[in-house]
């Protein structure tokens, strides 16, 4: 009985380290082949602080967990600008580091490790058979599992999945990634060092051997096979990778060291067909095993896709052709000159090597107005926007918000300061509904720190409440509201423009920054574009367009400046500027 | 521990590290050009590896009985054949078929073919390592460094195999090709390359150059299941310290130095610590990429001004992007 009470106490351990790397690199993306390591970290200062130094289990644990914790943030910190290729290679580079200062310490025991740590007591009662453990090691999975869960499922998980899909649009929306990272890296690390105490006590050993390399991938395999972002798939999972061994000595009576062997040629295998057949895992995403086998089926959305479709807006669309003339563009101009500037920018200058991108540019935005920036491909007007929302640095020049210094700050808190992009490729979150995607842009959710998440009482619960509310409310401001639930990739290119407005709205900044707003959409409804674009000057706030069409900029803009060449060569009113023959040749190549 | 710090010793360690560092180097080559082109973070390379060693010695001592050097060539060539496979109907579907997602479902799947993999092995000769002896092995020694004559045709086919293919990119249609593909897939594909076969391509040539790193380690110490583990892991570490897309000379040159720091440093570490400077040394270099303005629009291109590119800063460019 004994064995089969090892394994119970192996599959705990299994899912806790599984439940937590699936925090790690199923919701927030970011591999790591280092797990065990952290592993080791838990078990080897568990086990030493005991062993050697007689402290109690729980004391010896809790500086392990705190251990791994500090590692974990520092192995972090670099984490945040590379690529998923390097970040691989840094966790096999840092576990190969760890395990090889275990390996060369003495007082650890050297490649033999520490054997014989069995003097474990927790609270009075001697945990000395394999039974013992199955309780501290359910209550550990319980509490990991739920700590998991409240992070993953939550607003804080959801700009994890943000960052996870697009870490630049959850930097534009005022993320700030870097903390999410570094904190989500540590939290799941000191889990790790957590399950290393467990799995030390357990086995009443800590080796090199028992958190090698293979242990790393196993824990590694758990996560794939239960399913990224799933957290039951990776409570599942350990249960099948840790009862095949029993399977194959007893089921098919493989004699230990064959068992061995073949487990791992059997993981190794099942994870390369899982990637061609099943690369989601055995639960997907969103998948609830527990409540499918209970028949619910998941909702089905139904709405109109047809041609005919266009949004479901209430705000008032005027019929017909708007261009408006040339006196009431002159009022338009008299308008802008007199609103007060909430974005200054003064000698912005930025060249990439020789390349001159940006070459002393001042530009206003006023309150209430529509600026426009327009000029031939390549003149630098996306940049612009990069320059002004700290995704680039200029070399030289300032850029004032409100009062405020923009410039050496990162795009987050210039986001969170007020000013937001949107982008000309609209970059949404494809695999989450096109609710959670304005729900992202909210500002200021209290359920995105980890302290009111875990603070007893409603305040997450009452703030994911006005969070859904306000977003519910972007979306039918620019009438999408029935496509709340559907996923982002599903919507044609016109609509994930209209949603991609709604997510910058949804900021609440004061200064937006619209990149190609109206380009690719039906044609049927870029009046309804555009009405909306004009609705949100009427709500007092500041727009800055970048746009071909000239048309579109007749209609919205009070103020255009003309861009060549990374240089703003004239302003004025469209009119005024398409009247220079100059001008029009430079845009038109004529 | 300074006792140890003569000239006699220094001598010894360089010349050891030269030998070890020539198969990182050529490793780092192999897997360089595997990741530079087709950006698949191939794990897989440690069982390829491992495979041609265990092929080698098959077919000399076991069943066939071949003669010694052909039968080697042939072990190396039929685990290039694996190489190639594995690119052909593994990864290019399942690239084909995660896209945004294809890098880390490449990694999970090459990481799964590499552990079962080195347990087939295991299972189908033996979990033990196993002696693997050459004709006309011979130990021989210059001053007072002593060394065998295996290791020097290590050396020697480690140079004479990158010379080859620095030639190969430099001069060959085929070359220009590789090259092409590496910086553009989608354009060398619409200037009529098959960019499908120069992977395979680059699968064939770095799963060779690997096989006889392998070969060589065989012949030296002896072969076991897990012999390709730490090697290929050195290759990983080089391929990136030198940049993937880098000319093979810089990757050996950097396998080199990797080799002869790793055997240095046991002069004034004790030896248990010696791999972990290695991986220090990595650790070190990542942060610092980290840390140095690698900027974001670096590493995302559509950040970049229209206007034209700006002059590729970054010291190692990013890769399989």
């Amino acid at each position: 009985m004994e064995v089969w009470f090892n394994y119970g106490a192996q599959i705990l351990i299994y899912a806790i380290l599984a439940v937590s790397l699936n925090l790690l690199l199923g919701y927030a993306g970011q591999v790591s082949v280092a797990h065990a390591a952290f592993g080791a970290v838990g078990g080897y200062s568990m086990g030493y602080l005991v062993q050697l130094r007689h402290w109690n289990f729980i004391p010896a644990m809790l500086v392990g967990i705190l251990i791994a914790f500090i590692v974990g943030m520092i192995v972090a910190l670099p984490a945040l600008k590379l690529s998923v290729e390097y970040l691989i290679l840094l966790t096999l580079a840092v576990s190969s580091v760890i395990l090889g200062i275990l390996v060369a310490s003495k007082s650890l025991g050297g490649t033999y490790g520490l054997i014989s740590i069995n003097n474990i007591d927790l609270f009075g009662y001697h945990l000395g058979h394999k039974r013992d453990w199955l309780v501290p090691t359910s209550i550990g999975l319980a509490i990991i599992f739920a700590i998991c869960w409240r992070i993953g499922e939550s607003p804080y998980g959801r700009v994890l999945k943000g960052i996870r899909e697009d870490g630049l649009v959850a930097q534009a929306l005022g993320k700030n990634v870097f903390a999410y990272k570094v904190s989500v890296f540590a939290i799941t690390s000191a889990m790790a060092g957590f399950a290393g105490a467990l799995y030390s006590g357990l086995l009443g050993l800590a080796t090199p051997g028992v958190y090698g390399f293979n242990f790393s991938l196993t824990v590694f395999a758990v996560v794939i096979f239960g399913g990224m972002a799933n957290l039951w798939g990776s409570v599942y999972g350990a249960v099948i990778i840790v009862l095949l061994d029993p399977f194959l000595q007893r089921v098919l009576k493989m004699k230990a060291e064959r068992a061995f062997v073949v487990q791992l040629i059997v993981y190794g295998i099942a994870l390369t067909i899982l990637m061609k057949v099943r690369p989601q895992g055995l639960f997907p995403e969103g998948s609830r095993p527990i409540r499918r086998l209970r028949g619910r089926a998941p909702g089905v959305v139904r709405v109109e896709m047809g041609e005919d479709w266009v949004p479901d807006t209430k705000v008032s669309i005027k019929e017909g052709d708007h261009e408006p003339t040339h006196s009431e563009q002159g009022v338009r101009e008299d308008r802008w000159q007199h609103a007060p500037v909430v974005l200054q920018a003064r000698g912005i200058s930025k060249s990439f090597g020789g390349i001159v991108a940006a070459e002393n540019l001042d530009i206003d935005l006023r309150k209430g107005t529509i600026t426009a920036l327009v000029g031939p491909n390549g003149a630098g007007k996306t940049t612009v926007f990069n320059l002004l929302t700290g995704f680039i640095r200029p070399d030289s020049g300032s850029v004032v918000l409100n009062g405020q210094e923009l410039v050496g700050r990162t795009p987050d808190a210039v986001a969170r300061l007020g000013l937001v992009r949107t982008f000309q490729d609209v970059r949404l979150i494809q695999r989450v509904s096109c609710l959670s995607n304005v729900m992202l842009a909210v500002q200021e959710q209290p359920g995105e720190h980890l302290v009111p998440l875990f603070t007893p009482g409603s305040i997450a619960a009452r703030g994911e409440e006005e969070t859904r509310e306000k977003a519910m409310g972007w979306l039918r401001f620019v009438g999408m509201a029935d496509f709340a639930d559907l996923p982002a990739g599903a919507l044609s290119y016109g609509q994930s423009k209209l949603l991609s407005l709604a997510r910058v709205l949804a900021t609440e900044a004061d200064v937006l920054l619209l990149d190609e707003p109206a380009s690719g959409i039906d044609t049927k409804w870029v009046d309804t574009m555009l009405d909306l674009i004009e609705a949100v000057r009427e709500q007092g706030r500041t727009v800055c367009i970048v746009e071909h069409n000239l048309h579109v900029v007749g209609r919205l803009a009070d103020h255009t400046y003309f861009m060549e060449l990374g240089r703003i060569t004239a302003q004025g009113t469209i009119d005024e500027l398409t009247s220079s023959e100059r001008l029009a040749e430079a845009y038109f190549g004529t | 521990m300074f006792a140890r710090f003569d000239a006699e010793t220094v001598a010894q360690l360089t010349a050891n590290g030269l030998f070890a560092g020539s198969a990182y180097g050529l490793l780092g080559v192999g897997f360089a050009l595997i990741l530079g082109v087709t950006g698949r973070f191939h794990f897989a390379y440690s069982f390829t590896y491992t495979f041609a060693a265990y092929m080698a010695y098959t077919l000399t001592f076991r069943g066939l009985e071949l003669p010694f050097w052909p039968a080697a060539l042939l072990g190396i060539l039929v685990a290039t054949a694996l190489g190639v496979f594995i690119e052909r109907f593994i990864y290019r579907s399942l690239v084909r078929r995660a896209g945004a997602t294809a890098l880390l479902a490449v990694f999970v799947a090459a990481l799964g073919i590499g552990i079962a993999g080195q347990n087939i092995i295991a299972l189908l000769w033996s979990q033990q390592s196993q002696p693997y002896f050459g004709p006309g092995k011979k130990a021989w020694a210059l001053w007072k460094v002593r060394f065998e004559n295996f290791a020097v045709w290590q050396v020697v086919s480690a140079v004479v195999l990158v010379a080859i293919l620095v030639a190969l990119l430099r001069f060959t249609g085929l070359g220009r090709a590789i090259k092409a593909t590496r910086v553009n897939p989608e354009l060398a594909t619409i200037i009529g390359i098959n960019a499908n076969l120069i992977y395979l391509v680059c699968f064939g040539i770095g799963t060779f150059l690997a096989g006889v790193a392998a070969f060589w380690q065989g012949l030296r110490f002896a072969i076991e299941p897990a012999m390709g583990q730490r090697p290929v892991i050195f290759a990983f570490v080089v391929a990136f310290l030198a940049g993937t897309a880098r000319s093979p000379v810089r990757v050996f040159l950097t396998g080199v130095i990797v080799g002869v720091v790793e055997q240095l440093a046991s002069i004034w570490l004790s030896v248990r610590w010696t791999e972990t400077t290695v991986f220090v040394i990595l650790v070190g270099y990542l942060v610092s990429l980290s840390v140095r303005g690698r900027r974001l629009s670096e590493l995302l291109p559509f950040l970049r001004p229209a206007a034209g590119d700006p002059p590729a800063a970054p010291t190692t460019p990013a890769v399989g992007s």
